[in-house]
């Protein structure tokens, strides 16, 4: 890989240890894809904070970050935390998970990496079309380069991070035009009808493209909640960094392999993401954290009604999503529920809070939960979510 | 005579030590126990094996990103692997070895290679030497 002067010096140290092996992770990275230079990202967006998730691993590397001095180079956004520090009381956790993910958060801070704790940072700040990034959090990528046409590779915490300090990341994969083509056109004959069956037709995709990039036809809205859902899903069950869902006829699009999906495919999928069909102790919307528009969707469901007792009603979105939608947010928690923010049920401690089964719309929670939080889930609708939590 | 491995030099260093040898991919978030270096994947052929000091030889790593910092944490415990072989890096491993400073070398046929073999893994060149009277009695294949 060609590097200029200025990288040369990072590389031999000259900046120190902290930026010496931040340079290193993206030149050994570069060579094990055949990049031929380092390109200068607009963000970094990175994953590894939840206590939960990553334990005590992460913390020693951080901290010998933090005491050589390393800060980043570029606007840099964290993934969700283990639990929302307003909402103490509901979480109920050991004091020493508390502090561990507390230092987690000010090493990242210390770095000048702004603890948004999210993962949809495009709602905070939207990277604009054909700018390059290096996000972490799989939903996010896809979400950036389908629906934003914003160019990232499908980064992991520690590469997101050494990006972040560099301000650039390796020119290889989808910072390249030619590897941002479609290679399969997927004609959607199953119609799905709602946020959790477009999840679930994202699941179904993930597991038989796994890395390929398609064209989506024949889904009956192109409405951003739809796709956030299904583009989330395909990241989570498959490899997939980019979908279209358009796309111009030409030559090449007409000598694509194609792939049908039918609805009893869906139909399978949809019944695979639940593991039971009994009360959840928790109902659980917004995976990936919810965007304005779903706020004031469920607020709009809500009104009026009380959340059934002995049932917890998490809706999960960023700090500056709550702040943007408070009088939806009002509506909600008037009703009962509860608007969390910096963390979600994929990433905190359900069993610990006593919480055994879940309901969601979210077929990426649906997905994950029962392994990584040992949960049993129920997989639904928005409306059907909401219908289980009110009292009525 | 010397049995010679050509591969790929990932991560710089050169070092000798007994290898541990794996069929099956590795990951080192969930897989190992960050505090001993002991394989606690349930059903992996390493299950109850100490990564700690050896040449570690696996096909390739799989699993979260956040594996990398588990190998800084070992190495930083003296408890990490000496040294790593792989068949494909993979980006997880890959970051792990160049920030814990673990010598590695890929794109080697790692069945050459059996559990107690002392090898000579040299990360700048990317060979892997496996020493002559030194190897376990188990015959060429």
């Amino acid at each position: 890989m060609y590097l200029t002067s200025e990288e040369e010096r990072i590389y031999e140290g000259e900046e120190g240890w902290a930026y010496q092996t931040a340079m290193r992770i993206l030149v050994k990275l570069g060579d094990l894809f055949e990049a031929k230079r380092l390109i200068p990202i607009t963000s970094a967006h990175i994953s590894g904070v939840s206590y939960k998730t990553v334990g005590d691993a992460p913390i020693e590397f951080l901290e010998a970050l933090f005491n050589a001095g390393a800060e980043s180079k570029v606007e840099s956004t964290v993934n969700p935390a283990g639990f929302d520090l307003s909402y103490m009381k509901e979480f109920r956790l050991p004091q020493s998970f508390q502090e561990k993910q507390i230092r987690i958060l000010k090493l990242y801070e210390g770095m000048r990496i702004n603890p948004v704790l999210t993962c949809t940072p495009y709602y905070i700040k939207k990277p604009r079309p054909e700018t390059h990034l290096a996000w972490a959090e799989s939903s996010a990528v896809v979400y950036a380069n389908s629906l934003l046409n914003a160019w990232t590779n499908r980064e992991g915490g520690p590469s997101a991070l050494a990006a972040a300090l560099i301000g650039k990341t390796p020119d290889y994969g989808l910072h390249r035009p030619e590897n941002r083509k479609a290679n399969v056109v997927v004609k959607v004959e199953a119609t799905p009808t709602n946020e959790a069956e477009f999840g679930a037709l994202g699941a179904f995709l993930g597991k038989v493209l796994k890395d390929k990039t398609p064209i989506i036809e024949g889904l009956p809205s192109n409405e951003e909640a739809l796709l956030k859902q299904m583009g989330a899903a395909m990241a989570s069950t498959g490899m997939t960094t980019i979908f279209y869902t358009s796309f111009p006829r030409s030559q090449e699009y007409e000598r694509l392999e194609t792939l049908s999906v039918e609805r009893r495919e869906l139909d399978e999928m949809i019944d695979s993401l639940s593991t039971t069909d009994e009360e959840p102790q928790l109902v659980f919307i917004g995976c990936p954290h919810c965007s304005f528009n779903e706020l004031k969707k469920i607020a709009q469901q809500i009104k009026n009604k009380k959340v059934k007792d002995g049932i917890k009603f998490w809706i999960c979105t960023s700090r500056h999503i709550r702040r943007k939608a408070r009088k939806y947010v009002n509506l909600i928690e008037a009703a009962g529920g509860k608007v969390i923010c910096d963390t979600c049920a994929v990433v905190t401690w359900l069993r610990e809070m006593g919480v055994e089964t879940i309901m969601t719309n979210s077929a990426k929670t649906a997905y994950y939960a029962p392994n990584l939080s040992k949960v049993d889930v129920r997989f639904a609708s928005l409306t059907d979510c909401i219908r289980e939590a009110r009292a009525d | 005579m010397d049995a010679v491995l050509k591969g790929r030099p990932i991560v710089h260093g050169r070092i000798k030590g007994k290898a541990l040898v794996s069929t099956k991919p590795l990951s080192f978030l969930g897989g190992i126990d960050p505090e001993t270096g002991i394989v606690i994947e349930k059903g992996h052929d390493l299950q109850g094996e100490s990564v700690s000091n050896v040449v570690l030889c696996f096909p390739y790593g799989h699993g979260s990103t956040v594996g990398s910092y588990v190998l800084y944490s070992l190495a930083k415990k003296k408890k990490g692997p000496k040294a790593i072989i792989n068949e494909f890096a993979d980006p997880v491993v890959v970051v792990g070895a160049v920030i814990a400073e673990v010598p590695m070398v890929d794109q080697i046929d790692i069945s050459q290679i059996h559990t107690g073999d002392t090898v000579e893994v040299d990360g700048e060149t990317g060979t892997v030497k496996i020493l002559e009277g030194q190897r376990r009695n188990v015959s060429y294949k």
